[in-house]
């Protein structure tokens, strides 16, 4: 009787996962193509250190507005940031975040990017769902998502999501909460970041 | 010995309620705004369950993850996993979705039989993979708001609809009227390896967003909420998103 109902299972299960297959979206190529090549890049083991990190910090640049996640992390506060301070801040966060980021996706350095499909497109903006799969190993794979935006048929990431957790949210969340603790002193957090880029260094 | 546990007690006890009523002053605008009125008592919570990671639960994780081999550890998780299936069952079909429901009971059978008790996890490799419902997201399907923002000590992050989800789901788990001896100590153990596993599978994760944030707090709390968010919602991108 369980070998019936495995049986049954097993075909249920099979025939589940043979969806017709539909053909990539151009912001799905965008991001099958380019992360994949970031994660090339991690994985080259010829590449000195050095080598490596410029390597990846020129495709993260390629592959993403920086500044409009910078622009977007101080939240409220960049209403009242004055046009100097919010320059510097953009070139503070550009340096973080090209050094933070290259943490996180060292992370999956031996996987490979999967795409599995895509919201339709909203404002020139659409999120691409990704899976990062080990082939060392079984289990769940980890769900990776990117939000890309269309600026005149340039494709742009402006955010990305390991497990739900959107970075740029995440950021915004940290940062304002910083600057409510300290006066919404932008300054103050230009050093702090500086501070935290050089650790990361 | 006695005395000195009481002593103890209500040591605890007085640290516990001199935090609450720290946490008594006014809510300031950016508290409202980030829904976490009780901000000043979340944080000395947190800072405790901070300490309380770095002497206890962060020692034993790197342990568990250093000396206990990598299959073992996923044994381990694939138990523990199965053991939740009965639960998330339960919250597919209060959230009203069957066919979620029959892939948690295929998997439940699958890996129960030819898993032998969940140690195989034979379900993912014929491609039904595995997805977690409590009843704080069923409370959230059903349109229930989180509540102020809540930091327990030990427990963490805790809202009052994940909290009571969890109450309830402890209630749904039909492992807890299986009476035997020892019942008590089977299922704190089944909690503490709970927790165990899934620090033990954070460690790296974690120490990067501390040492990557400025307000590790505000950090953490945007983490646990999009976290939520993302399971409420199965995995799928926001509305607005």
């Amino acid at each position: 009787m369980r070998l019936i109902l495995a049986v049954l299972f097993v075909t249920v299960a099979m025939t589940g996962l043979s969806r017709p297959a539909t053909a990539a979206t151009p912001a799905e190529q965008f991001i099958a193509e380019n992360v994949q090549r970031g994660l090339t890049i991690l994985n080259d083991k010829q590449l000195s250190k050095v080598e490596r990190r410029t390597q990846f910090q020129e495709f993260l640049l390629s592959l993403t507005d920086i500044r409009l996640i910078a622009d977007y992390t101080l939240g409220q506060y960049r209403r009242t940031a004055t046009p100097d301070q919010l320059a510097a801040y953009e070139t503070a966060f550009k340096d973080y975040a090209l050094a933070v980021y290259q943490g996180y996706f060292s992370k999956y350095t031996g996987q490979t990017l999967q795409v599995v499909g895509s919201t339709p497109p909203d404002d020139d903006e659409t999120i691409v769902k990704t899976v990062m799969v080990d082939p060392k190993k079984g289990g769940k794979p980890l769900e990776v998502d990117f939000r890309v935006l269309n600026r005149a048929g340039h494709f742009l990431v402006v955010d990305f999501s390991v497990e739900g957790v959107w970075i740029r949210e995440l950021e915004r969340s940290d940062f304002t909460s910083y600057l409510g603790q300290h006066g919404g002193n932008v300054s103050s957090l230009i050093q702090v970041l500086r501070n935290k880029t050089q650790q990361n260094g | 010995m006695a005395r000195e546990g009481t002593v103890r007690v209500m040591g605890v006890a007085a640290v516990l309620a001199a935090l609450l009523l720290s946490g008594c002053a006014a809510p300031t605008a950016d508290n409202l705004a980030n829904n976490d009125p009780y901000e000043s008592t979340n944080r000395s919570i947190f800072a405790l369950n901070m300490k309380l990671d770095r002497m206890a639960l962060r020692p034993a994780a790197e342990n568990y993850r250093d000396l206990v081999p990598e299959k073992a550890r996923d044994s381990v998780r694939n138990v523990l996993d199965n053991l939740d299936l009965p639960v998330t069952f339960a919250n597919d079909l209060l959230q009203g979705k069957p066919s979620r429901a029959a892939e948690t009971t295929e998997r439940f059978l699958l890996n129960s039989t030819y898993g032998i008790g969940g140690i195989f996890d034979v379900a993912t490799r014929v491609g039904i993979g595995n997805h977690t419902e409590d009843f704080g997201q069923t409370l959230a399907v059903w349109g229930a708001g989180e509540g102020p923002y809540l930091v327990l000590p030990v427990l963490g992050p805790n809202p009052p609809r994940d909290a009571a989800g969890q109450l309830i789901d402890l209630m749904l788990d039909p492992t807890v009227y299986i009476t035997f001896k020892q019942h008590l100590w089977w299922h704190l153990g089944r909690q503490y390896l709970k927790i165990l596993d899934g620090r033990s599978r954070n460690l790296e994760t974690l120490d990067d967003i501390e040492r990557n944030s400025l307000d590790f707090y505000a950090a953490t709390r945007s983490l646990y909420r999009q976290y939520r968010e993302g399971q409420i919602r199965d995995g799928n991108p926001a509305p607005d998103q």
